[in-house]
């Protein structure tokens, strides 16, 4: 070991790591929360701030913190330090943090102490702890010292699944055990005859028939309840279970989780449960469910802990999220749902349609024609007018904005519209627009200048009336401002309108799924360069059968821009304009962010919408800037908030197909409805946001399938970038300018994530996420990265182009805009835009005879993408995609017009087993072309070279004409293949060397590395064979070698940093650093992470004073750096 | 996606259906027979953890018809009967249900050991390596009991961050130790099978079924925690090279040219835990949360008073300035 120090460096060390979190603990006014062998210490007062106050560092090695007990302090004085006993797995360690003034303080820890076996629960019995052991054992250890002072196992042997300890002394100890046989044993260690002698169970309890994962006690009631893989809780009635013989009775069985339940905790007077489902439950002892909280994504809840004192509820989940829930919630927040007590003799006629004017004014029109008005306030009705021009059919709806501008319109079925203002109804002003039935009235609002009322009538025509009062407010105009004409349709009538900032365009939903855009002021409109678009007779087909004589009435002007059948055949429900975006809601229970670029409506962007929630019906801002989503799922209307995730309102109305409305203003939220010939009405208090917290947003919900970072965005002084902890955490060397990766990760929970990892703060900001997948996504790929403003402007920020691929053969493109933003947390905003997508199952679809064709498999996986991107001298030629698929095949797309354009372009079955990896690179040499070449590898552990210039070459042999037209090209045979490993290869990469080489390097699920060089030769050019032969290079092996142990598992991450480095990451979870360059690559060192299950890793470097980053992603993500 | 999706995506769960094997870990089994001849010369065979139970299937072929043949299959579960084979229901970590096993094997020990069990997972990572060492461990404690000396041990691993402790676990007993993955495991999976050969136990050992075989830990002193001597051992694939890749999806008509047909599932599970917690669910029998206005609908004239909000509200919903509710709208 003489070169130590040779061997010792690079050290990688871990700066930021996000996984689920699996203990949670309030102590006073403080949270403790552990994140891998970290505790994370939240402070919870009212007077400071909901934040994270300290992170302390590695209290665990390389165990996971499970769990966490304070030891009681018999003065009573948690409030100013706190000896904390923290465990997970067989790791137990004690630390003391003093905490008084806001100042939090390690005063001592002690060592890291290894057990013999798994720690289910510990219990502070004075200055000692005992622990409950995996295999039914207890241990009585002194954790000051590290020793262990007593053993006791059980007579019954097995292993455990969960374990409770109750007693403040050894004398009184009592253990509860879960056994993998499902039933309780009670026992009671300090019977032992002698240290080591085994204890008979006192009681056993048979039940539940799954595992018990958890289990929690009341001693003050003799309560004791069990969470299992059953889906069920139980409540026991127990007694004082440190009394031997007592009688145990199941007094509760509680069903409502609808997967395992992980976590449960009695409470005085509530039971809390949480699980695999991702929903808190509060129960009350008798077993009713009073409260539900979901918010959490993924695989579960891991963790619950509960302040009783302020009745919070904090959730710790598989996302790494932390929440804070009120335990009362609801209580003061909803006033519920009242009948307004409509009916009466007074008032004839049955309830047809109902609106809000405000939060408190109901509007409701009857099959009498009477327009009726409730104020919440005087909680009386009042008739407005009666017009029997309205008594059969009659459409209602109040204008936007805080009360409703005092405006509400009827409509009729034969064409005619009433203007009313409520508070002087005498004033309504009636417009005879259509010869036929009126289909949909809207409104559209621009700031307090511009308010319009748009009218759907026969054959697709939208009459648009501008609507403006008298300065006295006693009077209104009605003018008809001009005609729009929607694009035919069964159904053709426009279903929603808005204003698009600053008010040259309306934006429309029709009941074809479409959104158009219209000019605001078709007077004013010249259409650039397009001509302009007043619809012909030939476009407008009379499907409204429209009076031949008022034809130029009839026909009106077509939208400049549409997105047709955006929303499917249910019809489009909303359009709102918010923040330089257009947001579209539809029947089809989807949502979409699209943006106007140039007078068009561009390529749109999915947004993830609440499960089951298959009816969307609007989508508002609301104060706090966030956004959330209107929507029926079966018998119940929804409010629910995409950034939370959750359900801030249900309102089991019956469902969206009677007449509602929905009105939010700051004071308060309100839903009306028609239900039993009467009005309801659901308010809230205080608007549509609850006061839950995210204490920590979470990450994917599921494992993390690939990590690609694309670039850096550097801040100037004036971003500086708020840092989450004190002052003294801060390393040296972290001020400075903000340096803040731009990392992208996708998962199988199908999003891709834009993530933020700033070097100076160790924390994680999720900037976006993409949800256009249907299916998990695998594999991401980056390419044309470059700055907002172009090569000439170096203003900060970044953009790039991203192609994800993943399950179903789903293949997305999209843009990203990274640049400063000083209002936001992150700093940043990052604007992301769909630009194309590709199925491989549409694209047979789509093909004429493909009833001669193979049908593509649907199933069929992407599993790793490479972008090549050839010389710029091919103009419209964008990059290709090479992508490894499930089905056997490398296929190549080829992207035109910077990512709109998608498509096959040639496949190979060569490797007839499913591809794991695709990897590209360029070969260049003095006085050559520069190659490009792509490298496959497969299960079977083999590694097969294309020469993709070559094959590109125009009428080039290489690539096979297609067996039918419209099929992909057939991509020849390889260049090379190696037989590299034995089984699959799940990593690969090349580094160009200094002789004009390439290392090779490749990892493989049996745990080897295999490296080469491999060198790219050309064959000397022989006058002889003329023009038509083409010089094809030779590939071939100089050096290879195998390093057959490398890790212990799949190898799932490499990189070839310098010809003479190189590092690897592996399932076994050990980061190893490998020195190249002088025959076997040797063992230089290895770091054990904490992220189970890593799929992929990135590396880069940052700045000479940063060193290296190394991003691995798997069931979490773990951020490592190293100096070089 | 329909019901033949599962038969895409995955051919091994495809055959094990056609050809009447409970399960796709047949496959599993057959090919560790190919690379290792497991089964050669063996009459008398434990497999632990064997619901639903292919491999019992395959053992009763291969083994059970011989005569003096025997094969004890054990399993938390309940699980079908199969002729030739003794089951016994119970809990491998469990001091009695060993006892019952090594009952069976009293004077006359067993030629191989085989142990697929794996624990329903949890998703947490640490704790299910833990519980799958644990089956591990379990069935080398049994093994040592009723195996003959040479005698052979196949179970299952998931390879994880400290597999290598159940490797040199496994080294004091055997003289070889394999790590063996079936071309029919995923590559995808992180499980594998250490394959023992040899069984030889270190001088003096003494079976001890009463304490449990505890996992060893990382020796501080050889840095086996992140040193270059961790105990790996060779990696060995098994499954000739025809044998059908597990990870790629296949068209629904193989290539030898058969017709495909699709066949339901074999031996569907036999009460599973969560079987009345799906028949309340299904029923709309699970309890739910009491919507506020399920309480009872309240009359206009009863609404009642809000209670007073407290100070923390504004503290976590900021409040933003009142956007001109009272300013008049539209003058002309
Ligand atoms: C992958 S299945 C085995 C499949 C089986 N080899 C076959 O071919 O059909 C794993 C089995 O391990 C069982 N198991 C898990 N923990 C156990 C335990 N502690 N004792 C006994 N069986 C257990 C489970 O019940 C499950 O049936």
């Amino acid at each position: 070991m003489e070169a130590l120090g040779d061997f010792v460096w690079p050290r990688a060390t871990s700066e930021l790591i996000l996984l689920p979190v699996t203990g949670l603990e309030c102590v006073g006014d403080r949270l403790l929360a552990g994140e891998g062998p970290d505790l994370l210490v939240y402070n919870l007062d009212f007077g400071g701030h909901l934040r994270m106050v300290k992170r302390v560092q590695n209290l665990l090695g390389h165990f996971l913190i499970h769990g966490f007990r304070v030891r009681p302090e018999p003065k009573g004085d948690l409030d100013s330090e706190a000896m904390v006993a923290v465990f997970g797995s067989k790791g137990l360690r004690i630390v003391k943090i003093s905490w008084g003034q806001s100042h939090l303080r390690e005063l001592w820890r002690s060592g890291l102490w290894n057990m013999s076996d798994w720690i289910w629960d510990v219990r502070w019995l004075e200055g000692n702890v005992a622990l409950a052991l995996g295999h039914n054992s207890v241990v009585l250890y002194d954790p000051v010292i590290g020793c262990m002072l007593q053993d006791v196992p059980c007579t019954d042997r097995c292993t455990l699944s969960s374990a409770c300890l109750i007693g403040d002394t050894w004398k009184e100890l009592t253990i509860v055990a879960g056994a993998v046989s499902n039933q309780l044993l009670v026992w009671y260690p300090a019977t032992a005859l002698t240290d080591n002698k085994p204890v008979a169970p006192d009681r056993r309890v048979s039940g539940h028939v799954g595992v018990i994962f958890s289990m929690s006690y009341l001693e003050s009631k003799g309560l004791l309840a069990t969470a299992s893989e059953d889906r069920s809780v139980r409540i026991w009635k127990v007694g004082d279970l440190r009394v031997p013989g007592g009688r145990v009775q199941n007094i509760g069985h509680c069903f409502g989780h609808s997967a395992r339940v992980w976590q449960v905790k009695l409470l005085e007077n509530y039971l809390i449960s949480a699980g695999e489902d991702c929903v808190c439950l509060v129960w009350s002892h008798e077993g009713e469910i009073l409260q539900a909280f979901r918010g959490h994504q993924g695989r579960g809840i891991r963790a619950i802990a509960a302040h009783e004192r302020q009745a919070w509820v904090i959730t710790g989940g598989d996302d790494s999220g932390i929440r804070l829930w009120h335990l009362v919630g609801r209580g003061y927040q909803g006033l519920g749902v009242s009948a307004l007590c409509f009916k009466s003799p007074s008032r004839p006629g049955a309830l047809k349609a109902v609106t809000l004017a405000g939060s408190w004014r109901v509007l409701a029109v009857t099959d009498a024609g009477a327009l009726y008005l409730y104020d919440m306030e005087v909680k009386c009705w009042e008739q407005l007018l009666e017009d029997n021009r309205f008594q059969s059919y009659s459409l209602l709806e109040a204008a936007p904005g805080p009360e409703g501008f005092g405006l509400c319109a009827l409509a009729n079925g034969e064409g005619l519209v009433k203007v009313v203002p409520i508070n002087t109804p005498t004033a309504a002003v009636d417009q005879n627009l259509f010869s036929g039935k009126v289909h949909s009235l809207s409104w559209a609002l621009r700031g307090y200048e511009e308010l319009l009322l748009l009218a759907s009538g026969p054959g697709g025509v939208v009459a648009c009336l501008e609507i403006s009062a008298a300065p006295t407010g006693k009077a209104i105009f009605v003018k008809e401002r001009c005609r729009y004409l929607l694009p035919p349709s069964k159904q053709r009538w426009h279903t929603c309108s808005a204003f698009l900032p600053p008010g040259d365009f309306l934006v429309c939903g029709d009941r074809r799924g479409s959104v158009l855009l219209f000019p605001a002021r078709p007077s004013l409109f010249k259409s650039p360069g397009v001509g302009s678009k007043a619809i012909t007779e030939a476009e407008a087909p009379a499907a409204g059968g429209g009076s031949g004589a008022s034809e130029n009435v009839a026909t009106g002007l077509g939208p400049v821009s549409a997105l047709h059948s955006l929303h499917g055949k249910q019809g489009v429900t909303s359009v709102t304009c918010h923040g330089g975006y257009v947001y579209s809601t539809g029947r089809d229970g989807s949502y979409y962010q699209l943006f106007v670029h140039g007078g068009q409506l561009q390529p749109v962007l999915r947004q993830k919408s609440c499960r089951g929630m298959n009816w969307i019906a609007g989508l508002r801002m609301v104060p706090d800037g966030s956004m959330v989503i209107l929507g029926f799922h079966a018998n119940e209307f929804i409010v629910w908030s995409p950034r939370s995730h959750e359900k801030l309102h249900i309102v089991n109305c019956g469902g969206g197909h009677r007449s509602w409305a929905f009105s939010d203003t700051e004071a308060a939220m309100a839903f009306a409805y028609l239900k039993d010939g009467d009005v309801m009405l659901y308010r809230a208090l205080g608007g549509c946001t609850r006061p839950n917290v995210i204490l920590r947003e979470g990450l994917h919900g599921r494992e993390i399938t690939c990590v690609k970072r694309v670039g850096t965005v550097t801040l100037g002084p004036e971003f500086e970038v708020p840092s989450l902890e004190l002052p003294d955490y801060l390393e040296p060397g972290s001020e400075g300018p903000g340096l803040i990766d731009i990392v992208l990760t996708c998962s199988e929970d199908t999003t891709v994530c834009v993530l933020a990892l700033p070097t100076t703060t160790g924390s994680a900001h999720a900037l976006t996420a993409v949800c256009n997948h249907i299916s998990s996504v695998r594999a991401l790929a980056v390419w044309g990265i470059g700055s907002p403003g172009g090569p000439q402007d170096p203003r900060p920020g970044l953009t790039a182009q991203v192609v994800s691929a993943g399950g179903r053969a789903e293949m997305h493109c999209f843009s990203l805009m990274v640049t400063p933003d000083a209002s936001a947390p992150s700093r940043l905003a990052c604007h992301v835009m769909h630009l194309s997508s590709h199925r491989l199952d549409e694209y047979w679809g789509r093909q004429r005879n493909r009833h001669r064709m193979v049908k593509v498999d649907p199933e069929t996986r992407y599993m790793s993408l490479a972008i090549c991107e050839f010389d710029s001298d091919k103009p419209g030629y964008g990059p290709l995609v090479a992508a490894a698929c499930s089905d056997g095949a490398v296929r190549l797309f080829l992207l035109q017009d910077s990512g709109r354009i998608l498509h096959l372009l040639a496949e190979t079955f060569h490797h007839k087993r499913c591809v794991l990896k695709v990897h590209s690179f360029t070969h260049e040499a003095p006085n050559q072309r520069r190659r490009l070449i792509l490298c496959s590898a497969a299960t079977d552990g083999t590694l097969a070279f294309w020469d993709l210039t070559t094959a590109m070459d125009r009428g080039s042999t290489t690539l096979g004409s297609p067996a039918h037209p419209g099929l992909p090209y057939q991509l020849g045979s390889p260049c090379l293949t190696v037989q590299a490993h034995s089984c699959g290869v799940n990593s690969l990469h090349t580094l160009p060397t200094p002789e004009g080489h390439h290392l090779v390097a490749s990892g493989s699920e049996d745990g080897s590395l295999h490296v080469f060089i491999l060198a790219v030769k050309m064959p000397e050019a022989q006058e002889a064979d003329g023009e038509a032969e083409q010089l094809v290079p030779q590939l071939c092996v100089l050096e290879e070698y195998s390093v057959p142990c490398a890790h212990a598992a799949h190898v799932t991450g490499l990189k070839i940093l310098s010809p003479s480095l190189m590092v690897s990451a592996s399932i076994d979870q050990r980061l190893t650093f490998w020195r190249l360059g002088r025959g076997e690559p040797t063992f230089m060192n290895s770091t054990v992470y904490h992220v189970p299950d890593v799929a992929d890793m990135d590396c880069w470097p940052v700045s000479p004073e940063f060193g290296h980053r190394c991003a691995l992603g798997g069931q979490g993500l773990e951020v490592y750096n190293w100096y070089d | 996606m329909g019901r033949t999706s599962k038969d895409k995506r995955d051919v091994y769960y495809r055959l094990a259906k056609e050809n009447g094997w409970r399960a796709r870990s047949a496959f599993k089994l057959l090919q560790l027979d190919e690379e290792f001849q497991l089964f050669q010369g063996v009459k008398r065979v434990v497999d632990l953890c064997a619901a639903p139970g292919s491999w019992s299937q395959v053992l009763s072929q291969k083994v059970g018809g011989q005569t003096n043949g025997q094969v004890v299959a054990v399993d938390l579960q309940a699980m079908a009967p199969l002729p030739g084979v003794i089951q016994i229901q119970g809990d491998i970590t469990q001091l009695s249900t060993a006892k019952e096993i090594i009952q069976h094997f009293e004077g006359c020990p067993a030629d191989l050991v085989v142990c697929d069990g794996a624990p329903d997972v949890t998703g947490l990572h640490d704790v299910d390596e833990y519980m799958q060492a644990q089956l591990l461990l379990a069935a080398l404690n049994i093994a040592t009991h009723v195996l003959k000396l040479g005698g052979c041990f196949v179970a299952k691993i998931f390879r994880g961050r400290d597999v290598t402790l159940l490797y040199s676990q496994l080294r004091v007993f055997f003289s070889s130790v394999l790590c063996a993955k079936p071309k029919s495991s995923r590559n995808s999976s992180i499980e594998a099978f250490a394959v023992c050969q040899g069984y030889d136990p270190p001088e003096g050992f003494i079976p001890d079924l009463t304490r449990p075989l505890l996992d060893h830990s990382y020796d501080s002193d050889f840095n086996q925690l992140d040193g270059p001597t961790r105990v790996i051992v060779p990696f060995v694939t098994c499954g000739d090279l025809s044998a059908y890749d597990s990870d790629r999806s296949y068209p629904l008509n193989l290539e030898d040219g058969s017709e495909y047909k699709y066949t339901p599932p074999t031996q569907p599970p036999i009460s599973p835990p969560y079987q009345e917690a799906c028949r309340l669910k299904k029923n709309g029998q699970l309890a739910k949360e009491l919507l506020p206005q399920e309480c009872s609908i309240n009359r206009v004239d009863k609404l009642p008073q809000p209670l007073i909000v407290p100070q923390c509200h504004t503290l976590l919903a900021p409040k933003v300035g009142d956007t001109g509710r009272n300013s008049s709208p539209l003058t002309h």
